[in-house]
């Protein structure tokens, strides 16, 4: 972990680097580097949710709502007062975080199951609220982000490449931020809380304050990602944008499939399962309705059984492993020596 | 005088329960009190009203002149006072070092909390099991380990709640030697044992509950030879016989 160059990270920056000339070596207008994208995209995305739902074990499935305010914010402020999707892009992430800090107080007292309904609950009250209330969020219409060609300054691009490497960027962003709780005096603190939260308590750990400072970060990354995800389809509505099954289960799949609260899961879970699911849609959904998401999920239920722990357990096993050879010296030499 | 840890009628009822009722007690700096009592008397319920983990229904608790009650417990261990758990509650997740450093983030940064971790973990001969994953533990270990923990947020007064439960008599003199060296240094302690052979030579006075009240207190001598207290381990008829529970 001090090191370097750990095997893990440069795995980590081999695939940076493959993600980085990927737009140069395939067809810039085809539809494999639209599903890159997606797959970049969801990896923040999920990664986003892991500062949450991995370190503190909070699983939420109500993302979708932090995802939405910043597509709905930053596209708003743009189409209503000309303000540049960038920095859209962080008065979105302003609005979640404030949105999560609200929404922190209630549902934070809540465990398990009651947390996560709680979220969902709150994503599907944003997604009404988006279709509702018409005069601002133009109801279940949507909102069209208008097409002007390559004005960089205005987050738009002619090329699918551009917004791809955009999304690679956020993606970096967001696994540095990730790495930096996780390694930091806050990722301990919150995998304190995600193992025994009283213990963490009596341990000094103010648990209520590492848990509302990860979920706001979580929600403003999470808009991010919205703010990107508008600009680079140029539409959206209500019922995509605050999708249950969507973004919020998909995130927080991805995450679970790739190996919660590690560096690397989302990226390998989105790795996997947006190809998967693209594959399944193109060979099955002419054949039966349904089918391909039949299929889809009948993968996901074999993935999780055959590894809960998620694609990355099969990677820090080794380290494990090492550690318990270790250590199953050392408790001899602790009893020889005595307290 | 200059009680360090002041508990004033302090009160828990669950429902319709008393599992505390009115226990008052002080604690001297440098002190250590065994609470004793048979099993279910409310002794770990104490203890969590103590550290803020437990909300008390009446009553007061004051450290050092500041009343602590009402507090989250990691206002409490803040203000230097902390527990240890019955059965080990470490952060299975990660090694012994990172379980203590946990904690030594209290009053540390990061490098700080890594150096602070190292140091209790040599004092307490855990270093040679600081990379250990808690998993691969033995009880014993599980137990310095807890109590490691709970020395890394630097209390002033320190609840062990039966850290020798599992441990040989080896073992055991060896926690007591260590606790000995803490008290020397002017930490307090507030123990729950039930190897009376280590709360007869450790405490410097026992409190006794017995349902949720407490029924004597004194020197272990004294409590020894108190009638109420045999009978509430023994049973009625049982004052003529020796004590020697546990």
């Amino acid at each position: 972990m001090r090191q370097l160059f750990s095997p893990g990270r440069v795995v980590l920056l081999l695939f940076f680097v493959a993600a980085a000339v990927l737009p140069l070596v395939v067809d810039p207008r085809g539809h494999l580097l639209r599903v890159a994208a997606m797959v970049l995209l969801f990896a923040a995305m999920a990664q986003s949710w892991n500062i949450v739902g991995g370190l503190a074990n909070q699983i939420s499935l109500g993302h979708a709502a932090f995802f939405g305010l910043g597509a709905y914010t930053s596209t708003l402020l743009f189409l209503k007062l000309g303000v540049s999707p960038w920095i859209g892009m962080f008065a979105g992430a302003v609005v979640a975080g404030v949105a999560a800090a609200l929404l922190s107080i209630p549902t934070f007292r809540l465990k398990g199951h009651y947390f996560a309904l709680a979220t969902l609950a709150f994503a599907e009250v944003m997604r009404v609220i988006a279709n509702s209330w018409a005069g601002l969020t133009g109801g279940p219409v949507g909102l069209s982000i208008p097409f002007m060609g390559t004005q960089p300054a205005y987050f738009a691009f002619r090329a699918v490449s551009s917004y791809y490497w955009a999304i690679l960027g956020l993606l970096v962003f967001v696994c540095i931020v990730f790495q930096l709780l996780a390694r930091g005096a806050i990722g301990y603190r919150l995998r304190a809380v995600r193992e025994n939260e009283n213990a963490a308590e009596v341990a000094g750990v103010d648990t209520f304050r590492v848990k509302l400072t990860a979920s706001i970060i979580s929600a403003g990354l999470t808009a991010m990602c919205g703010t990107v995800f508008a600009q680079f389809t140029f539409f959206f509505d209500p019922d995509s944008i605050f999708s249950l099954a969507g973004i919020s289960v998909r995130m927080a799949m991805i995450a679970i499939v790739g190996g919660l609260g590690t560096l690397g899961g989302p990226i390998i879970g989105a790795l996997f399962l947006i190809p998967l699911e693209e594959v399944a849609n193109a060979y099955l959904s002419s054949k039966a309705a349904g089918l391909s998401q039949l299929v889809f999920g009948l993968i996901l239920i074999a993935a999780i059984l055959i590894q809960p722990r998620g694609i990355m357990a099969f990677w820090p096993k080794k380290r494990r492993a090492a550690r318990a050879a270790r250590s199953s010296v050392a408790p001899a030499q602790a009893a020889a020596k005595g307290a | 005088m200059n009680a360090l840890l002041q508990a004033d009628a302090i009160a828990v009822t669950f429902g319709g329960l008393k599992a505390v009722d009115g226990v008052s007690f002080t604690l001297k700096a440098g002190e250590i009190i065994g609470l004793i009592g048979p099993n279910g008397a409310g002794k770990t319920t104490l203890f969590n009203a103590l550290v803020g983990l437990q909300p008390l229904t009446s009553g007061k608790v004051v450290l050092d002149g500041d009343t602590v009650s009402g507090l989250k417990p990691h206002k409490v261990a803040a203000k230097g006072m902390t527990k240890t758990f019955q059965n080990a509650a470490l952060f299975p997740d990660m090694s012994v070092v990172e379980n203590v450093m946990t904690a030594a983030l209290l009053r540390h940064d990061l490098a700080g909390a890594r150096m602070r971790a190292e140091q209790v973990l040599d004092k307490l001969g855990l270093s040679p099991i600081a990379e250990a994953d808690v998993a691969d533990l033995t009880f014993p270990q599980k137990a310095l380990v807890e109590m490691a923990r709970a020395l890394a947020t630097e209390p002033r007064v320190l609840l062990l709640d039966e850290v020798m439960a599992a441990l040989t008599p080896n073992e055991m003199d060896e926690v007591m030697d260590v606790i000995r060296a803490l008290k020397a240094e002017g930490l307090s302690f507030l123990v729950v044992e039930h190897h009376m052979r280590a709360i007869m030579a450790l405490c410097d006075r026992l409190l006794v509950v017995n349902f949720g009240r407490l029924i004597a207190q004194g020197t272990p001598a004294e409590v020894a030879a108190n009638p109420a207290v045999i009978e509430a381990y023994l049973g009625h008829g049982a004052a003529g016989k020796e004590a020697a529970h546990g």
